[in-house]
């Protein structure tokens, strides 16, 4: 098993979208039809058929200078993914190798629990097939000893693909010799996440960013301890019949007299 | 019908008792389907995992509608306590926990059915409130969302601990007492022994049917 990280350089992307584009090829998915809503970022949102998704932003700092924000959007790949938590039908789960989060189309009943429970709002459902949609880390091409998509399309670096520990390592080192406010995002939320960031300023300052994203309390109260109660409270309530039928017994009646039998020996 | 039987519900009763018990018996059978991957199996009973789905969710409306007209019917019988008498047999736990030389004497429903109409009743509502949303999750905010599945999770275990509760007390538990819920009569002396102010009420009213005896009056039973 050889855990795996993607890494995003935000200080290294050009926002040329190279990696969407890869995405939208290797998956097969389709174009939507958008309208210019004044900026290069497009399509606006992830969408059932939109997977990976590079976010402009026109940012104004301290100085007054104008600075441009590239953030590329997708699946986290938690390591405690909420949504393969919820998912009822196996179909979302971990790749044996990776760890990273897979999507079996063929076992997506369209439930949507995946798409309250995930922190970063990714899975998209569409109403056309009734299933959800995510990126999946290209899991036919990892399996295969190959890059992902994006990453092998990524012509300046910013994506990287690599062993759990190197890529830790690289992002690590990258966030300290950009200096600043540069420092990682992802592998300390939800158990450390298998896709992650160097985000060369302070993360408050990136739109639309979760901050401090972790597995809904909601998830841990339903699937942690109400699932389980539920089975043990009706198997608690079989024995207790059962003992109750042992040891106190029916309510009979004494022969045609709607009294309640006395019963000896107690 | 044996002589000596009493009639304790009416047709109307009965039906709307069975269609929201097996309504909710499916719920819960495709429910479990879906909660827990160890039952996924049972989707191949509906044709797969996606077809039980749908069957849970249409179920959820055959239910809902039972539930509404099982709630206007039995509601005023069920739905209210009064004191003191059901705290008294609250008290002596119905007789059924220790021995009680004579249990207090409620009116047509005990405590103990009442709380259990209670919690289907109220418990129902937050089912088929929470699995609304859950159909449609993407028509409200996400916060709230996400906390209508372990509501929906709630009241679940509230149902189906419920559930093995009545299905005892229901059958083995009191022999005779099933028969109210399958032809609508009663052995006189299992029902005595069971509801006695109620009986003695209906003997004083003059509505009492007892098979094989002459009706003393037309007015019986539930009033739709």
């Amino acid at each position: 098993m050889t855990e795996k990280i993607k890494l995003y350089d935000d200080s290294k992307c050009t926002a040329c979208r190279g990696c969407q584009l890869a995405c939208k090829q290797w998956n097969a998915l389709k174009a939507s039809q958008t309208e210019n809503r004044g900026t290069y970022q497009n399509p606006p949102s992830l969408s059932p058929n939109t997977f990976l998704l590079i976010h402009y932003q026109d940012y104004v700092d301290k100085k007054g200078d104008v600075k441009w924000l590239f953030r590329k959007e997708a699946c986290m790949h938690c390591t405690d993914a909420a949504c393969v938590t919820v998912c009822p039908s196996g179909a979302l789960h971990y790749n044996k190798d990776t760890r990273t989060v897979g999507l079996d189309h063929e076992k997506c009943i369209g439930c949507k629990e995946c798409v309250a429970a995930c922190p970063f709002e990714i899975p998209r459902w569409d109403a056309k097939t009734d299933k959800v949609y995510k990126c999946d880390m290209c899991e036919s091409r990892i399996t295969n000893g190959m890059d992902p998509a994006c990453v092998k399309a990524c012509p300046t670096g910013a994506l990287s693909w690599g062993e759990k520990e190197k890529i830790l390592a690289k992002a690590a080192k990258r966030a300290k010799y950009l200096g600043g406010d540069a420092a990682t995002y992802g592998d300390k939320y939800c158990g450390g996440t298998h896709f992650m960031y160097v985000l060369k300023e302070k993360q408050e300052i990136y739109a639309d960013i979760h901050r401090n994203p972790g597995v809904p309390w909601s998830v841990t109260l339903w699937k942690g301890l109400l699932k389980p109660l539920s089975l043990l409270a009706g198997g608690g309530v079989i024995g207790g019949a059962f003992l109750h039928y042992m040891i106190h017994g029916p309510k009979v009646p004494h022969e045609g007299t709607g009294v309640e039998e006395k019963k000896g020996g107690e | 019908m044996k002589k000596g039987y009493v009639q304790v519900t009416d047709s109307y009763e009965r039906i709307l008792h069975w269609m929201l018990a097996i309504s909710c018996l499916l719920l819960c059978v495709t429910g479990l389907g879906m909660m827990f991957q160890t039952f996924n199996f049972v989707g191949a009973f509906f044709g797969g995992l996606k077809s039980l789905k749908l069957v849970h969710n249409f179920t959820g409306l055959v239910f809902a509608v039972s539930l509404a007209l099982v709630i206007r019917m039995w509601w005023k019988e069920a739905g209210v306590f009064v004191f003191p008498e059901d705290l008294d047999w609250c008290m002596a736990a119905g007789g059924y926990l220790w021995h009680v030389d004579k249990v207090p004497e409620t009116g047509k429903y005990n405590p103990g059915q009442k709380a259990f109409f209670l919690v289907v009743a109220g418990g129902g509502i937050l089912m088929i409130l929470t699995g609304l949303v859950m159909w449609f999750p993407t028509a409200l905010p996400v916060g709230l969302v996400r906390w209508m599945y372990p509501l929906h999770a709630l009241g679940f275990v509230a149902i189906f601990a419920f559930f093995f509760i009545h299905l005892y007390l229901g059958t083995i538990g009191n022999p005779g007492s099933v028969d109210a819920m399958i032809t609508g009569w009663m052995d006189k002396s299992v029902l005595t022994m069971l509801h006695p102010k109620w009986v003695k009420e209906m003997e004083h009213e003059g509505k009492l049917v007892v098979y094989g005896e002459e009706k003393k009056d037309d007015a019986h039973g539930h009033h739709a």
